[in-house]
């Protein structure tokens, strides 16, 4: 309606008219859109190969997130109180569809803030697109170096990157007296990058690495492999493997009798999954983990939550970072409301309290949380290594039963 | 190499080429007798897979109760399917070709119905449980019992296969109409009959490998479509239509990933399938075991 108020020539035009009443019309719904709720959009793996991870530890605390703020009032914009509206749609673990899709929210749907999708090759697709339309970007299933070179302002990883992830795993081998490791890696970007950083950490650290192989996702045996390290002994086995293959890998050790001093696997092992289907073998096994119900009042509470909504629980790894990183940007929108380039200020130059402890980013990657190596014991995945994080002692593994 | 550990590298072949032969035993039936080109076979199996799942975990029954029930369940959904889609697009189908272009059509859209209905009722996640995985000694071997237990049922059920298809009428109302459909249909075989039966048995089979696999394997609505592309190489090794010939190549294929991935890196699979594969088609073109007539 200003835009009449400016009209200062005499005369009525039909035009005029028209641009008054639709400017008049539109106003309401103008005032209408700012008391409305925040539309938050992603894209997310519901078929597909990515679904196992994308379903356990991502959009279940999306949802969660969400249902909480809208029973408490809604997001806090600024002191305003206003519902959340997450705008989804299945990506079909095909990295193309995750682009177009974030492509229409951000570009034509032109939603408040957006969520990140599953998995590193998801993320390295749609980080730079984010960061083109100027959207902060906090993933939490993301883990590759590359990532990081590539300098985004606004892409923010939570996940302890490999080299830290490798580097606590070598000193807690070489601190409990390991001299020889095998390994086996996932023939693809996580894996390969976990590898090299493990043979980083390796280097002059006095371990031996007696074997190191290759296989591609969505391997179906990795018998005749696991043989092979059998007849070499090592004291420690490290499988760098997605969900599929740390169970496939496990399994067959069982069967065949493989049992070193250290049995390590990668994504996966910090599931509910791997204790149900494992069971007592569980027992002794160390994986990618950081926190559990007892890391903090907080992670308990969280904890409590997921298994009330879901009647599941949620893993001990990527599921706590995804919850921070939906904590980050819940506080950034009450300090600073839904200005992206000032939300974007707020998370690179702040400490974020999390449900898994301290975040503090230096470019992309999270540097406050140190790298760190957990071990099934009695039911739960405990954070053993490094000690300011542990939530127990390292337990020698017993046989698989 | 010891002895114990040679034959623990070929029965590890042998299970997962055991598994191979059930599916493409089920995926030949089809598309040697009706040429329908299952695409959606894979999914049957993880049918299958998730019913075993489902009554293993919630209902706690034994997952070797499940294999009459998986194979009944997904036979009377092939008799369902059959009657639903292909008999129509048999009754309209101007000749054996177009029906062959048409129902690979229909197969692409079953397999996102039935991934999806999955992914609808179960979730995408990773499934699993535990049975029978202790180890049992064979020789200076080791073995999971459950991967044994899948080894011998995959062979009595492709075995029981194929004898049925030699000694009965059926049977060789089968073979009849895979080696001449005209003829057979002009000496009186009853195709009516006999289609959905062998596409409904065809489907059976396939849940009941899911039902073995998901013994031994973590389960999820998109574990079919592997199966469904191996099952294709291996009846292309075997040569269509012939029972005797999927069967071998499904434990030849087998046998060759194992070796191959012990002696050089699991990343060569693929490398090493498709070789022969490739191999088999140029030398071989239709099939290992196919004779000349």
């Amino acid at each position: 309606m200003s835009h009449n108020n400016r009209d200062t020539r005499p005369g009525l035009t039909r035009r005029r008219l028209t641009q008054g009443l639709a400017a008049a019309l539109a106003a309401p719904a103008v005032l209408r859109a700012q008391a409305g709720p925040v539309r938050i959009g992603y894209a997310m793996a519901r078929t597909g190969p990515w679904t196992g991870g994308a379903q356990v530890s991502q959009e279940p605390n999306y949802l969660l997130w969400a249902e909480q703020l809208n029973a408490a009032g809604g997001l806090n914009v600024k002191g305003t109180k206003r519902p959340v509206e997450l705008i989804s749609s299945d990506d079909r673990s095909e990295v193309e569809t995750c682009v177009r899709s974030y492509e229409k929210l951000m570009g034509s749907d032109k939603v408040d803030l957006i969520l990140p999708p599953w998995g590193s090759n998801a993320n390295f697709a749609v980080a730079p697109l984010a960061n083109r339309f100027g959207y902060p970007f906090i993933a939490p299933t993301a883990l590759s170096k590359r990532l990081i070179e590539m300098k985004l302002p606004y892409f923010f990883l939570m996940l302890q990157q490999p080299q830290p992830m490798m580097n606590s795993l070598v000193e807690l081998l070489k601190a409990n007296g390991a001299k020889t490791v095998a390994v086996i890696y996932v023939d693809d970007l996580f894996g390969l990058e976990n590898y090299a950083a493990l043979k980083v950490a390796v280097g002059g650290s006095g371990l031996n690495l007696v074997e190191e192989k290759s296989y591609p996702g969505g391997v179906k045996d990795l018998g005749p492999v696991l043989r092979g390290i059998k007849d070499k002994n090592p004291d420690a086995f490290v499988a760098l493997s997605y969900p599929p293959d740390t169970i496939l890998a496990s399994r067959q050790s069982k069967e065949i009798g493989f049992n070193p001093k250290f049995f390590y696997a990668s994504v996966g092992t910090a599931f509910p999954l791997y204790k149900q289907v494992m069971g007592a073998s569980s027992e002794g096994v160390l994986g990618m983990g950081s926190w559990n119900r007892k890391s903090s009042k907080m992670a308990e509470a969280y904890f409590d939550a997921h298994v009330k909504k879901f009647n599941k629980e949620p893993d001990r790894w990527a599921s706590g970072a995804t919850w921070a990183s939906l904590e980050i940007l819940q506080s950034a929108v009450g300090k600073v409301g839904l200005d992206r380039k000032a939300i974007r200020e707020y998370v690179a130059n702040n400490t974020h309290d999390t449900v898994i402890g301290k975040i503090k980013f230096n470019g992309s990657e999270n540097v406050a949380t140190p790298g760190s190596v957990s071990q099934w014991q009695k039911g739960e995945f405990e954070v053993v290594w490094p000690k300011s994080m542990a939530t127990g002692s390292l337990a020698a593994k017993p046989a698989w039963v | 190499m010891s002895l114990g550990a040679w034959l623990e590298l070929l029965a590890s072949g042998v299970i997962t080429g055991g598994i191979y032969a059930l599916v493409a035993l089920g995926l030949n039936l089809q598309y040697g007798l009706m040429r329908i080109l299952n695409i959606a076979h894979g999914e049957f199996l993880m049918l299958g897979a998730f019913v075993t799942w489902v009554a293993a975990t919630s209902l706690g029954w034994s997952p070797l109760a499940m294999i009459p029930l998986s194979f009944a369940l997904t036979f009377v959904l092939g008799l369902v399917i059959h009657r639903l889609w292909f008999k129509r697009l048999t009754d309209t189908s101007p000749n054996v070709d177009v029906f062959e272009a048409r129902a690979l059509m229909v197969c692409f859209g079953l397999m996102f119905l039935v991934q999806n209905f999955a992914s609808w009722v179960w979730g995408g996640e990773l499934r699993g449980y535990d049975y029978l995985t202790e180890p049992v000694h064979i020789g200076g071997a080791q073995f999971a019992a459950n991967k044994l237990l899948v080894l011998v049922l995959s062979m009595v059920f492709a075995a029981v296969l194929i004898v049925l298809l030699r000694t009965t009428l059926y049977g060789k109302g089968v073979r009849a109409l895979m080696q001449s459909p005209t003829g057979a249909q002009l000496v009186g075989i009853d195709t009516e009959r006999l289609h959905p039966l062998m596409f409904g048995i065809g489907l059976g089979l396939s849940g009941v490998a899911g039902c073995l696999l998901s013994m031994t394997y973590t389960i999820a609505p998109a574990m079919g479509e592997p199966y469904t592309v191996t099952s294709l190489i291996v009846i292309t090794l075997g040569g269509f239509g012939s029972m005797g010939g999927a069967l071998a190549g499904g434990l030849l294929l087998g046998v060759v990933e194992a070796i191959g991935m012990h002696f050089t890196s699991p990343s060569l699979k693929s490398l090493l399938s498709y070789t022969v594969f490739i191999a088999v088609l140029l030398l071989r073109p239709n099939g290992l075991f196919h004779r000349k007539r």
